[in-house]
């Protein structure tokens, strides 16, 4: 979303962003085939099972359904097991920029966030606490600046 | 049966609920009509007590719709397909560093929702009843002006409006082929497909060389997870001091309201209700998290109104809820039962009285609440900071899409699969191209469902 990345790099680097967060393309390939080559074969399979027993009709699709999402969540833990997060997490930490690049694109998608001195004493109190207050002014005020100068 | 005993089951059954739906709650994608509905049915066949089935599905519908906010706010997909509206917001608050904050505002909501909504309902079951068909014949207007008033203040602004038209066209084309494939119409899929369409788009895009290109990046994303913060003093979380006082109140009137609307779909009043209480809020930080409070407090809301309106005052299961997930309560042959012809019914309808109704609905309500809220608040930021480093993206995406298809399948078979995936990618390039967002595109389905054939009705 920030750098447009030049068409050099593309063989060095596999990460893409998707959907918000940054992924290594071939292990995203892995993890899907995992999820729905999991997930529906056991529920197609569960029903199949189900179906030359006696259960209760209605129930039978339940209880394939419950199979197909408990074999998901295995998917899930079998691809967070083989592949780690490409994520970069600072908490709490006095960072500059990283927060700015999350404001702009937030901003470009709902608007202003607003200047943090406006809002009722509550929040002000939450956004101080959790160290948002600083980031928000700045780009409060960078907004007004950038507004003004427009 | 004696009063002890009515309590009895009522506790016992309530704290089964609970648990089971706490922990189902925590699992994306696990639609609530797909897991309450059997699993109620199941605790009916069994033989439990009428009071104690009616505790057990109010503290499930209860204890579902405050875990899900879990993997809503902390993983950025929508934990059943009640979440999906706030997954936007949740995402942006994501970004912005603290979804344990977007966490708390979401659940706090739904416990002050969640407790108004039971005596609230009791008292509109008495009043309303005689207006319901009068509410039901202007639904499908209702929701067309608010389709429009809806994509007009979005970011898309009349290129919304005008988005609006295709994309209802798509729906009905997509709705009418598949039900005349499989005989019953599709719902959740319709959903899946509106609540994950960026995803199924940037998929597809990452499949091509040249959409590749433009998603490749250098280095992995940095996230910037703000400071744990106890806004709230004592032990125990109090829901009234993590919300501000005006968003306390605004997430009891859009209970209110969205109680006594019972015929409305809960999905649709969750972006409704969202839009109208916190909708024109200009500070985006208070209006974001405003909007996690509402959101979810209407998901509460809607489900307990939905629930037991029509179960006190009709003894039909007429509105969304009551016909879904609730359906077991009114029909569940042979314990419970409808007979159509003689117009009688023999369900939790005749079996309890408003009172027990109204006190037993606030303890299961009660139960629930106290069971997960606590350890969701207080386990907020732990939980976001855990996952961030340990569970990658691909493992979410992974097992989500594995969901999607399990779902979909269940559903409608291949034919599901297909409209979830058409509807996503439609929906997901109005949401780049247009701006126009996910509430603007739940309320196109319902203009698709709902004024579409009114519309029809009226020229033919």
């Amino acid at each position: 979303m920030t750098q447009p990345p030049p068409a050099a790099t593309t063989t060095e680097s596999r990460l893409l962003e998707v959907w918000g967060d940054t992924v290594d393309q071939r292990h995203l390939v892995l993890s899907i085939v995992l999820g729905v080559g999991l997930g529906a074969p056991v529920f197609l399979g569960t029903s199949w099972l189900l179906g030359m027993t006696d259960v209760a009709e209605g129930l039978q699709r339940s209880y394939a359904l419950l199979a197909g999402i408990a074999a998901c969540l295995i998917a899930a833990v079998i691809a967070a097991r083989l592949f780690g997060p490409k994520r970069t997490v600072e908490i709490g930490a006095e960072t500059a920029g990283s927060r700015q690049e999350a404001m702009d694109a937030i901003e470009a998608e709902i608007g202003p966030l607003g200047d943090p001195d406006e809002l009722p004493a509550r929040l002000l109190a939450e956004v101080r606490a959790l160290g948002l207050y600083d980031d928000l002014a700045a780009q409060h005020r960078r907004r007004t600046e950038a507004e003004g100068a427009a | 049966m004696d009063i002890l005993e009515l309590f009895a089951w009522a506790a016992g059954m309530a704290l089964v609920g609970a648990i089971v739906f706490g922990l189902l709650g925590l699992v994306s994608g696990t639609d609530e009509t797909a897991t309450i509905a059997p699993i109620t049915l199941l605790v009916i066949l069994l033989g439990v007590a009428p009071v104690g089935v009616f505790a057990f599905f109010m503290a499930a519908i209860s204890a579902k719709h405050i875990t899900h906010a879990i993997p809503t706010t902390l993983l950025g997909i929508p934990g059943d397909t009640l979440a999906a509206p706030l997954l936007r917001d949740a995402q942006l608050l994501r970004e912005l560093g603290v979804p344990h904050i977007a966490l708390r505002k979401a659940i706090s909501g739904g416990v002050i929702a969640a407790i108004i909504a039971v005596p609230v309902a009791v008292l509109f079951a008495w009043i309303l009843t005689p207006f319901s068909d009068a509410i039901g014949a202007v639904a499908p207007w209702l929701f067309l002006a608010a389709a429009a008033l809806i994509a007009v203040v979005s970011k898309g602004r009349w290129r919304a409006l005008v988005a609006l038209v295709p994309f209802v066209l798509l729906i009905v084309a997509l709705r009418d082929g598949s039900t005349a494939i499989l005989g019953t119409p599709l719902s959740i899929s319709f959903f899946l497909g509106i609540a994950t369409g960026p995803l199924i788009l940037d998929l597809f895009l990452a499949s091509t060389p040249r959409g590749r290109a433009r998603m490749r990046r250098d280095a992995p994303r940095v996230f910037e997870l703000a400071a744990d913060s106890r806004t709230w003093s004592g032990r125990m979380p109090n829901p009234l001091q993590v919300l501000d006082g005006r968003q306390a109140a605004s997430t009891a009137g859009a209970a209110v309201v969205s109680s006594a609307t019972f015929v409305f779909s809960p999905v649709a009043m969750t972006v409704l209700m969202g839009e109208a209480f916190a909708g024109r809020i200009k500070n985006g930080y208070r209006r974001l998290t405003s909007m996690m409070a509402i959101k979810n407090g209407t998901t509460e809301s809607t489900y307990i109104a939905e629930t037991l309106i029509p179960l006190i005052a009709i003894g039909l299961p007429l509105s969304p809820t009551a016909a879904g997930p609730a359906n077991p309560l009114f029909n569940a042959p042979p314990v419970y039962t409808i007979d159509a012809e003689a117009g009688t019914t023999n369900n939790l309808h005749d079996m309890l009285e408003p009172w027990q109704f109204l006190v037993f609905g606030l303890l299961a309500v009660i139960v629930a609440v106290l069971l997960t809220y606590p350890f969701a608040m207080t386990q907020a930021h732990r939980a976001a900071s855990w996952i961030m480093r340990k569970v990658s993206h691909e493992a979410v995406i992974g097992a989500f899409a594995g969901l999607i298809a399990v779902i979909c399948l269940y559903e409608g078979g291949l034919v599901a699969l297909g409209v979830a995936i058409v509807v996503g990618l439609a929906g997901g390039a109005l949401n780049r191209l247009v701006k126009m967002h996910t509430g603007v595109q739940f309320m196109g389905f319902y203009v698709a469902v709902l004024t579409v054939p009114a519309v029809l009705a009226l020229l033919g």
